[in-house]
């Protein structure tokens, strides 16, 4: 089964907008890196931080006391639904699906309740906080906000996890009891998140961020979110989903990524978006790439968008759709 | 996955099997002794001692013994330094396996909340008490949600894609609901689906944060309940296209019939008072079972034995079903959150096998509020051809599973 994409929402560090996001990727822009620092330690990162302009005009009581993962979805969910022409209303609101794809969830506010409890003891456990700390709160706040009163998920996983979002989305669409899949990955950035893939090597302290290099110094996080409304007509169709694979060890990469670009080997490729980064995988993948389709064009877009976890499935989907859609 | 082993969606759903479950939880090690604590309505909750509790409401709570985890140490490399919930995975998926060797996964579903959280902890407090961070990169590689689930595929053999689900409290019932979707479509043969959570102080400190957990006895459906404790554990089931299960001759234990999902957006942390979230979902899984209401001969429910949770959902059950017996059996082993539903999908997978209703122990007064036949504190023999699993999560995330038993 092939699957449409009938609109788009893009909350990145280069702005909100599908249109205005890709005009500043063609035209060469990158975002501009803030440092990100923490009262107990003394190292300094850098990160790409979503404009405090991007979330303009984006209001609801839900929203009150959520954190700005719950903020980005809200903007790029509720933008993908407006740019399909779809309006929930009590008929269809058990017809559309929701699912959400997150790396790290809510960190800045998980940091907040346990920083509270260690500092001060567990009679400052917050019952306000909690309940935002909880993977899933992102997709209740939306699904509260749209009337949503059918299928919703949260996916946890690696930098994946946002196009095996898109294959669970395919499964779901198979019942035809849905209409519509909306589809969100979303990423916050904090402190914590920082030190703690610096310490797994895989971030750099500065920019820029230079994929397929065989220096591997690492990745520079970034924050937002991307969504997609998933239809069964569309502008452009997502011919195959494969569900992926994951390598406990780092040697197993390259052999699940021949693996799975195997499986797409009937289809002819003209363009690749890539999701290099900057670490370590990029070898795997550069060799896999050279190797199945040797003769793609590959573009990555994470130098000037940076590595949101997962946002960042969606990101080179949205990529793709608009290379595909504007030729 | 092979693509060729897909085939598109037919009009035609395929039927279900449950070949294979693995269970670990406080209740046992493996479905043997899980079913004997559910025949012996055994009280598995204990006093914590794996952080401190002293100033918390809640001082107890169903835990997964760690002499018995360390069975697993030395199946994968490095298995001293993997959290306690990949050991869980491991022992459960190892479980199934043992019963069905063949059984090849082309994608696995797990329901989870917490992941590593412990290690993330030691890793926080380490960074901000200037403590030891020698060891931080593996707190860290081994911190999130996915990796108990490649850890146990690793040390069985299992390569399979997994989705990690983490809708709250209905995880474990969303991973197996999901996977009975996947595979009653046709699209794939066989997928593992199941669910693992391990206790974590976070966690313990927020709900008792929210006086969500009681210093008492967890009593669900009580008039006098006071709150949930909580829980650990993982368990796996093997899902199955029924026909190729019977083509390869493997046994089945049970056929999962029906699955439904609904959303109710009154509040993040409380079910909708009427119990519509809930009711929705116990409809949609009789509809997409084809089965009635009066059908249904045992409902393990959700029953955490909050106030809210237990009278909406004690109110969705009693306008929908009349008079079928009713039990949350996290009145034994408290609530394992992510894992829940799937150590609950194990337990009716016994009651379907050995045709008994668990008890819901701590039971001594029913409340007015509600109509239910509860299984009050001893199990019953009783013909259990079909039953429904419950399970209600923050965010107003609700499933219903329904499984029935099947003649070999």
């Amino acid at each position: 089964m092939s699957l449409a994409i009938a609109g788009m929402g893009w909350v990145t560090p280069l702005g909100t907008g599908i249109d205005s996001v890709w005009e500043r990727l063609l035209q060469g822009h990158e975002a501009s890196a803030t440092t990100i620092s923490e009262e107990f330690a003394d190292r300094v990162y850098s990160v790409f931080r979503v404009p405090d302009s991007a979330l303009r005009g984006i209001s609801h009581p839900r929203l009150r006391r959520a954190s700005a993962i719950s903020r980005f979805a809200a903007a790029a969910g509720l933008h993908a639904l407006e740019s399909a022409g779809v309006k929930l209303e009590s008929q269809n609101a058990e017809r559309i699906a929701l699912i959400f794809a997150t790396s790290n969830g809510g960190v800045s506010y998980t940091k907040r309740f346990y920083h509270e409890i260690v500092s001060t003891g567990v009679q400052a456990a917050s019952p306000l906080l909690f309940p935002e700390t909880v993977f899933n709160a992102p997709a209740s706040h939306l699904a509260a906000m749209l009337g949503m009163t059918g299928a919703t998920y949260t996916l946890v996983g690696d930098g994946a996890v946002g196009l095996a979002a898109i294959t669970m989305a395919e499964e779901l669409m198979a019942n035809e009891s849905l209409d519509y899949c909306l589809v969100v990955g979303t990423e916050e950035i904090d402190w914590l998140l920082c030190d703690a893939y610096r310490r797994w090597r895989f971030l750099r302290l500065a920019p820029p961020i230079e994929p397929f290099s065989n220096q591997n110094r690492g990745m520079i996080l970034s924050e937002g979110a991307g969504a997609i409304v998933l239809a069964r007509d569309g502008l452009v169709t997502i011919e195959r989903a494969p569900p992926g694979g994951y390598f406990n060890r780092r040697a197993e990469a390259e052999t699940i990524l021949r693996r799975i670009l195997g499986d797409l080997s009937q289809i002819e490729i003209d363009f690749v978006i890539s999701s290099a980064n900057g670490t370590f995988v990029d070898h795997a993948e550069s060799q896999t790439l050279q190797e199945v389709v040797p003769n793609a064009l590959v573009y990555t877009g994470k130098p000037a968008l940076g590595e949101s976890g997962g946002a960042g499935g969606l990101w080179q989907i949205i990529l793709a759709a608009q290379a595909l859609h504007s030729k | 996955m092979a693509q060729a082993d897909r085939r598109e969606s037919t009009n035609d759903p395929a039927r279900v099997a449950v070949t294979a479950a693995g269970v670990v939880s406080p209740l046992g090690f493996g479905l043997a002794e899980t079913l004997e604590s559910l025949r012996s309505a055994r009280d598995c909750v204990t006093p914590v001692m794996r952080f401190a509790v002293t100033q918390c409401r809640c001082k107890t709570a169903g835990q997964v013994s760690d002499w018995r985890l360390l069975a697993s140490y030395g199946q994968i490399p490095r298995s001293r330094r993997l959290h306690r919930a990949s050991h869980m995975m491991i022992q459960a998926l190892q479980e199934l396996v043992t019963q069905q060797p063949e059984f090849e996964p082309e994608l696995t579903v797990i329901g989870a909340t917490s992941g590593g959280m412990s290690y993330g902890e030691r890793y926080y407090r380490s960074l901000t008490g200037a403590g030891d961070l020698r060891h931080a990169p593996t707190w860290i590689a081994n911190y999130p949600a996915q990796k108990p689930v490649t850890d146990a595929q690793t040390a069985c053999g299992i390569s399979a894609p997994c989705y990690v689900i983490a809708n709250a409290c209905a995880s474990g019932t969303n991973a197996i609901g999901h996977a009975f979707e996947c595979v009653r479509s046709g699209r794939y043969q066989r997928v593992l689906a199941g669910g693992y959570d391990a206790l974590a102080e976070m966690v313990f400190l927020g709900f008792d944060s929210l006086q969500a957990s009681t210093p008492e006895k967890c009593r669900p459906f009580d008039r006098h309940r006071s709150g949930m404790v909580l829980g650990e554990g993982a368990a796996v089931l093997a899902l199955e296209n029924l026909d190729s299960a019977r083509a390869r001759g493997a046994s089945v234990l049970a056929e999962i019939i029906g699955y439904g999902i609904s959303t109710d957006n009154f509040h993040i942390t409380q079910p909708e008072p009427s119990g519509i979230g809930a009711r929705q979902a116990m409809e949609r899984a009789l509809e997409s079972a084809h089965v009635s209401a009066a059908d249904i001969d045992y409902i393990n429910a959700h029953g955490t034995a909050t106030v809210f949770n237990d009278a909406a959902e004690g109110k969705a059950i009693s306008a929908l079903f009349n008079g079928v017996p009713v039990s949350s059996t996290k009145s034994m082993m408290g609530h394992s959150l992510g894992a829940a539903g799937s150590i609950e999908a194990v337990v009716c997978l016994l009651a379907l096998q050995h045709q008994f209703l668990p008890a819901n122990i701590n039971f001594t007064t029913p409340d007015d509020g509600v109509d239910l036949n509860i299984v009050g504190n001893e199990p019953r023999s009783a013909v259990v051809d079909v039953a429904l699993s419950n399970s209600f999560g923050f965010g107003g995330t609700n499933a219903s599973v329904l499984m029935r038993k099947l003649e070999a």
